[in-house]
């Protein structure tokens, strides 16, 4: 079973994006093999108020159980609290994903704690995009810069019994999500789009150390072509097991998603 | 065949990997090997920039050894800095017409409208080589590249060099791939390689339908996944993915593959 663990619906504030409609994506989840996947709005990633965006796709994915949606909240703006218990009760979301950079508040305030520990208490792992977007593409309107892995790490270490996830990382190898000297993060996911299979070896060395139980496969889709990672899971250099825990058992027990 | 239009071999003295001298180069070749990628078109690039004759010789003098230990799947460019304009166009004519490489590759040492670049220019057109032009338009400073040309850059120095063959280098890895696309699309002696490790979904489509298939050429810049699977993903015919993946690669080089 396949999970992307970083997938899109709805509009982007920057650019077109095609296949950003339920239909339009699982059609092409049906022709790369995907069986599943955890899908936020793009348009939370700029709107103000971006539990609107929530309400969106909680309609959009009312009748495609294979779009597991996740929510977008931004704990600097008004009523986030509420919006989360309408998220995890009535919206049926599966996982809470945070924009610091974008929604104005850095991964170290006390806002973003809060939301933390609120995720949590209800048990939703927290998803950390590192980038929305290539730094070099932002237009002159934004100018937003990546989660460091070090932000990340403390954040982990602040809340031992949360649950993150790293998508769109690059660099996490060697950094303190999972340190060349030391073991990893026991409470870090990492999903691979942006990683090197050769040269930097980045796959293979995270494949040693967290391991493939704490690697999931993830896309982009649809900001991204999918085939670049298709590539990197088909070519890795790993027992077939280890394989299939990437490609979607560690999303599965992550996110309490049955088989088939 | 696939044939990668924008790579590089390490710099002298920075390709050791667990005490083998060759061991980064050895690292691409593997992943050229995996993803069915017949030859790599590689420059060495100096590892401080701007660099100085002494630098750039040596570096060109690297790509040949590493042209030597690795046989037919690597093809040289000769990487000079334009600015010095007597010593570049010697080096030049060292390598290509010497030491066999396949033409020149610029870097960010001079925008390429610049008028020291033009005797460098004209060494090609003389030659019949092809310029790979480091390239990128960003809505932000590239830090340390005050001078990096974009694709417009490119194309406004072309105005006076209709016979040049420039390519612009990683529509994947240059900053606003859609400001790029747009900039390229009126010059036709201006082709633009298609690495980097921007894989945003319907990049190669919108390059094909701007541009034509005719004027793309695959390459991976390193990137190498990201490089062959953006090519594999895109929605385009068969003969264009082919076009793009070798065949546009082998006529602007005339029949040196």
């Amino acid at each position: 079973m396949t999970i992307d663990i970083n997938a899109y619906l709805g509009a982007f504030a920057l650019r077109d994006l095609r296949c950003n409609t339920p239909e339009a994506l699982i059609a092409l989840m049906d022709r790369k093999g995907i069986d599943a996947a955890l899908v936020s709005h793009a348009s939370a990633i700029t709107w103000k108020d971006c539990h609107r965006a929530n309400e969106l796709l909680a309609d959009e994915v009312t009748n495609e159980s294979r779009l597991i949606p996740c929510a977008v909240l931004n704990p600097a703006y008004a009523g986030w609290e509420r919006d989360l218990n309408t998220c995890a009760h009535d919206l049926g979301m599966k996982a809470l994903k945070l924009y610091p950079h974008w929604h104005g508040y850095a991964l170290g305030d006390p806002c973003c704690d809060a939301i933390v520990r609120a995720a949590t208490d209800r048990g939703l792992p927290v998803v950390l995009p590192m980038r929305a977007v290539d730094s070099r593409q932002l237009g002159w309107l934004f100018d937003v810069p990546d989660l460091p892995a070090a932000d990340i790490a403390a954040l982990a270490r602040r809340h031992p019994t949360a649950r993150f996830v790293v998508v769109n990382g690059i660099g996490v190898a060697g950094s303190a999500l999972a340190p060349s000297d030391g073991e990893a993060l026991g409470n870090c996911w990492i999903e691979i789009s942006r990683m090197s299979l050769f040269i930097g070896c980045e796959i293979p060395r995270l494949l040693d150390n967290p391991g493939p139980e704490r690697l999931l496969f993830g896309t982009g889709m649809p900001f991204k072509y999918v085939d670049p990672v298709l590539l990197k899971l088909e070519k890795l250099c790993a027992p077939e097991e280890a394989k299939r825990m990437i490609a979607g058992g560690s999303a599965r027990s992550l996110l309490g998603v049955a088989e088939g | 065949m696939r044939i990668d239009a924008h790579a590089h071999v390490a710099a002298p003295g920075h390709g050791e990997v667990e005490g083998d001298p060759w061991g980064r180069d050895k690292l691409m070749i593997q992943a050229a090997d995996a993803l069915e990628i017949d030859h790599l078109c590689c420059s060495c690039l100096a590892a401080s920039r701007p660099s100085r004759p002494e630098q750039f010789i040596a570096c060109n003098d690297q790509m040949r050894a590493a042209m030597d230990e690795f046989g037919n799947r690597l093809l040289g460019y000769c990487y000079v800095n334009p600015g010095y304009q007597k010593e570049a166009v010697a080096e030049i004519e060292r390598c290509v017409t010497g030491m066999d490489f396949i033409g020149v590759k610029l870097y960010n040492e001079y925008k390429f409208y610049d008028p020291a670049v033009r005797p460098v220019i004209e060494k090609c057109i003389e030659l019949d080589v092809p310029i790979l032009h480091h390239a990128g338009h960003t809505w932000h400073p590239l830090p340390g590249q005050p001078f990096i040309s974009d694709a417009a850059d490119l194309a406004r120095a072309l105005v006076d060099y209709p016979e040049a063959k420039v390519i612009c280098g990683h529509l994947g890895g240059g900053g606003d791939w859609e400001w790029t696309i747009k900039a390229l699309r009126d010059s036709e002696n201006l082709f633009v390689d298609t690495s980097g490790s921007v894989v945003d979904d319907g990049m190669i489509e919108r390059a094909v339908d701007a541009l034509g298939a005719h004027r793309m050429l695959f390459a991976c810049d390193m990137s190498m996944c990201a490089g062959v699977g953006k090519i594999l993903a895109a929605d385009i015919s068969q003969q264009e993915r082919e076009m793009i993946f070798s065949g546009n690669t082998r006529k602007l080089l005339g029949g040196r593959i």
